[in-house]
């Protein structure tokens, strides 16, 4: 990084002082104002959406609003046969999908589980810094809940957010049970590392890799299960018994490219984010599937969203090499030490404050030139991470940060030597479908777990709370529907087709399908042709063309 | 920005100095030529070979984590999973035998450590599941991303990434999960602070909560 050599002096020159110095601390008002002005959620990118169970009532990026009033990616004429009969229907992969099975074995039920990509090829895998637990002295429930609270912004719903940390310690012996290893000390307890807005430390780890951790445990779990996993299959539409009732929904299988209707008598939306939409032209964290598929067909079917205008920007996405953009630097190396740092070698914020707060200083920093900027025309801030082998010894970092080291060495940097940059990327879906301390949506038949729902984290999720999330609410929509079963119902599509009337009421309708499943970007397109188009009043055939929207090229500059 | 250009599954594609084997096909709409997971390179999904443009064939990657270079040529080598043991209580070197009988096949050829896009060292790991030192096996797959490219490149058919699994659900299942390691926090004044807690309006709770983060306790 020879031409970054003069602001690497400026931070070399600086650290001495900097390590023995107390972090940069904003009073209430310089940090709302900050957020106000820097944060990505603030700037007015979100508009209403005229449609649904939200229709002029809470905003949504103009992303997401466009998508929400899109038409089915359904052929008109379709018509659900049931081609497979179920107990439960899951929908998604990832950790709260699997932990749903998970929970439901040993029920007596069928359980299926839908994943559009392979099972495990999600966002909690990419999980790097850990789960939060209040095992620690001089914690509990009470005051992680205290914190999640504060950081939410006090938005979170209180029922949530309680049932969520009163399941902290009951879910890591769960985990331990499956065989999660996680770091311990020498007297066997559980290492617990600070998180930003934790009070304490109270986050648990498996090196810079939980989430891998976690997820490839539950993945072999489920596959061991009498779980059927469906692997490529997309859930291209949920389906309702003609009296608002869910009672199945219609898969893409990628494979074979056809169309498959599911029976269920209970489905779980357990879907992910939304991090590819790529609000903003924000790099992203997120795997290729998150774009928002699980809003979409709950929406349709009467489910109402909760703070959909909320997105965390994670501070430490990676800035440089090109190749890595958007990718995360844990947290932990922050509570570790590492100290976030600008051009003119100067410590300009608490590393260890709100993800929210940190990702505003930092824009604020590169929006007022104090940034360093990158032969790849990018700019960022730097992660002085030699700070923990200096404070620590040398080799701590590679020891408990392999998953940074490993990434970085590919291109010749050593962050154990050298620091690295880094700048907000779009990480977490903090709104979604709202639920129930159970896991259920409004609309009977239906619950969600996971990223796909809101309300657990208020406006700004704490680190190590959404492993606890998938967790602990996925296993509880699956305890919840044991206890109450609906009937099976007949498979109509009559909400979509309600929904569907509904599109054809506003004006400039958007000319998209929605749910998407991929990046339109990746040039994945589904492979069947819609046989009809929407009628508009007064217009003959609406539109039918491809999608015109192109989600913003992650590269572009 | 420089363009260069390469070959994924036979098509020539232009690509920007920089970017992964990955974003390239993004940005010239073939991404269905890959499969794709999690873009981050922990999901083991976008496995490939690749031969640089001198034509030697430089091994197996992680298409995600591959920049791309003039020439480069990538193969799409998707893994099939395959059947899992469960693990068992208090694992020995004689149990993962039971459970995977082909780690004796292993002929210490080292392919599979080439091939680990981890830099796991898989067969050093091997030998030592053979001799049961299996927490030291447990620490080397601590990073396995589960790929399988370890098991596709052994001619022999030994399952590393399988092994390496039993190994270390096997051993964190058998572990003392007993309240010795999960210390719950509990306190006779649980439900009072509760109360305290979710009592009043918006900004009693905000309050409320800002003090309690302070030491864990109601001040009075």
């Amino acid at each position: 990084m020879e031409w970054a050599k003069d602001s690497l002096r400026k931070l070399e020159a600086t650290r001495e002082v900097r390590l023995s110095s107390e972090p940069p601390e904003f009073d209430t008002y310089e940090t709302e104002k900050l957020i106000d002005e820097y944060h990505p959620d603030y700037l007015g990118m979100q508009r209403n959406v005229r449609v649904g169970p939200n229709a002029n009532d809470g905003k949504f990026p103009h992303e997401l609003a466009d998508l929400l009033e899109s038409d089915s990616q359904l052929p008109f004429d379709f018509d659900p046969t049931v081609d497979i009969e179920t107990d439960v229907l899951i929908l998604g992969g990832g950790g709260a999908g699997a932990s749903a099975a998970l929970a439901l074995e040993g029920s007596g039920l069928t359980v299926h589980l839908a994943t559009k990509l392979r099972l495990g090829d999600s966002n909690t895998i990419m999980a790097e810094g850990g789960i939060q637990a209040s095992l620690g002295v001089d914690d509990s429930p009470r005051r992680h809940f205290a914190d999640a609270y504060v950081g939410g912004h006090g938005n979170n719903d209180p029922d949530l957010l309680r049932v969520l940390c009163e399941n902290s310690a009951d879910t890591v012996r769960w985990l331990g049970q499956l065989g999660c290893i996680l770091d311990t000390n020498e007297d066997g307890t559980f290492q617990l590392r600070p998180g930003g807005g934790t009070s304490l430390p109270r986050v648990l780890a498996c090196k810079d890799y939980t989430g891998l951790e976690i997820m490839r445990v539950l993945k072999d779990a489920v596959l061991l299960s009498s779980t059927k996993t469906l692997q490529n299959h997309a859930a291209l539409e949920l389906l309702d018994d003609g009296s608002g009732q869910v009672s199945g929904a219609v898969l893409w299988d990628r494979s074979r490219e056809s169309l498959i209707t599911v029976s269920a008598r209970a489905v779980i939306i357990a879907t992910g984010g939304s991090g590819q939409l790529r609000f903003q032209e924000f790099p992203t964290s997120n795997h290729l599937g998150a774009v928002g598929d699980g809003l979409i067909l709950a929406y349709r079917q009467g489910c109402k969203l909760v703070d959909s205008d909320s997105h965390q920007y994670h501070p430490s996405g990676t800035a440089y090499p090109e190749a890595l953009v958007g990718q995360l630097v844990t947290e932990s190396i922050r509570s570790m030490g590492a100290q976030v740092v600008n051009a003119e070698g100067k410590r300009f914020v608490n590393e260890m404050a709100f993800r929210d707060v940190l990702a505003a200083a930092i824009i604020r920093e590169v929006a007022e030139k104090r940034g360093i900027q990158t032969p790849t025309d990018r700019a960022g801030i730097w992660l002085d991470t030699p700070i923990i082998d200096l404070q620590n010894g040398e080799g701590v970092l590679r020891h408990k940060f392999p998953g940074i080291i490993h990434r970085f060495e590919r291109y010749n940097i050593n962050p154990a030597k050298q620091p690295i940059l880094i700048y907000p990327t779009l990480h977490y879906q903090n709104g979604g479908i709202q639920i129930d301390r159970d896991g259920r949506t409004e609309v009977r038949g239906l619950w969600a777990a996971g990223e796909v729902t809101g309300g657990v984290h208020g406006t700004n999720r704490l680190m190590g709370n959404s492993l606890l999330d998938i967790t602990v609410f996925g296993r509880r929509a699956a305890m919840s529907i044991q206890s109450d079963l609906p009937d099976r119902r007949p498979v109509t599509l009559t909400s979509l087709k309600g929904y569907r009337e509904s599109l054809q009421s506003i004006s400039s309708q958007s000319r998209l399908l929605s749910p998407q499943l991929f990046p339109t970007k990746a040039g994945m397109k589904i492979a069947f042709e819609r046989k009809t188009a929407i009628k508009k009043p007064n217009e003959g055939l609406g539109v039918t063309d491809q999608p015109s929207f192109e989600p913003p090229d992650p590269f572009a500059k | 920005m420089k363009t260069v250009e390469i070959k994924v599954a036979g098509k020539t594609i232009k690509a920007r100095t920089g970017e992964t084997v990955i974003h390239a096909l993004w940005n010239a709409g073939m991404a269905g030529l890959i499969d794709t997971g999690c873009v981050g390179g922990v999901c083991g999904a976008c496995t490939v070979t690749v031969r640089s443009s001198g034509g030697q064939m430089r091994g197996t990657d992680l298409a995600c984590m591959c920049p791309v270079e003039e020439g480069m040529e990538i193969f799409p080598c998707p893994v099939d999973s395959v059947l899992t043991v469960a693990p068992e209580p208090n694992p020995t070197g004689e149990k993962l035998r039971v459970a995977y009988p082909k780690l004796d096949r292993c002929t210490k050829c080292g392919s599979c450590t080439t091939a680990c896009p981890m830099s796991i060292p898989v067969m050093d790991s091997v030998l030592r599941m053979r001799s049961g030192e299996l927490d030291k096996v447990a620490e080397d797959f601590t990073t396995c991303i589960h790929c399988g490219l370890c098991r596709f490149v052994c001619e022999d058919g030994v399952q590393p990434h399988m092994m390496g699994m039993w190994v270390r659900r096997s051993i964190g299942s058998s572990k003392e999960q007993d309240s010795d390691k999960i210390i719950e926090q509990e306190s006779p004044q649980a439900e009072l602070e509760w109360e305290y807690l979710l009592g009043g309006d918006s900004t009693d709770k905000m309050n409320h909560a800002r003090q309690f983060r302070k030491s864990g306790k109601i001040e009075s």
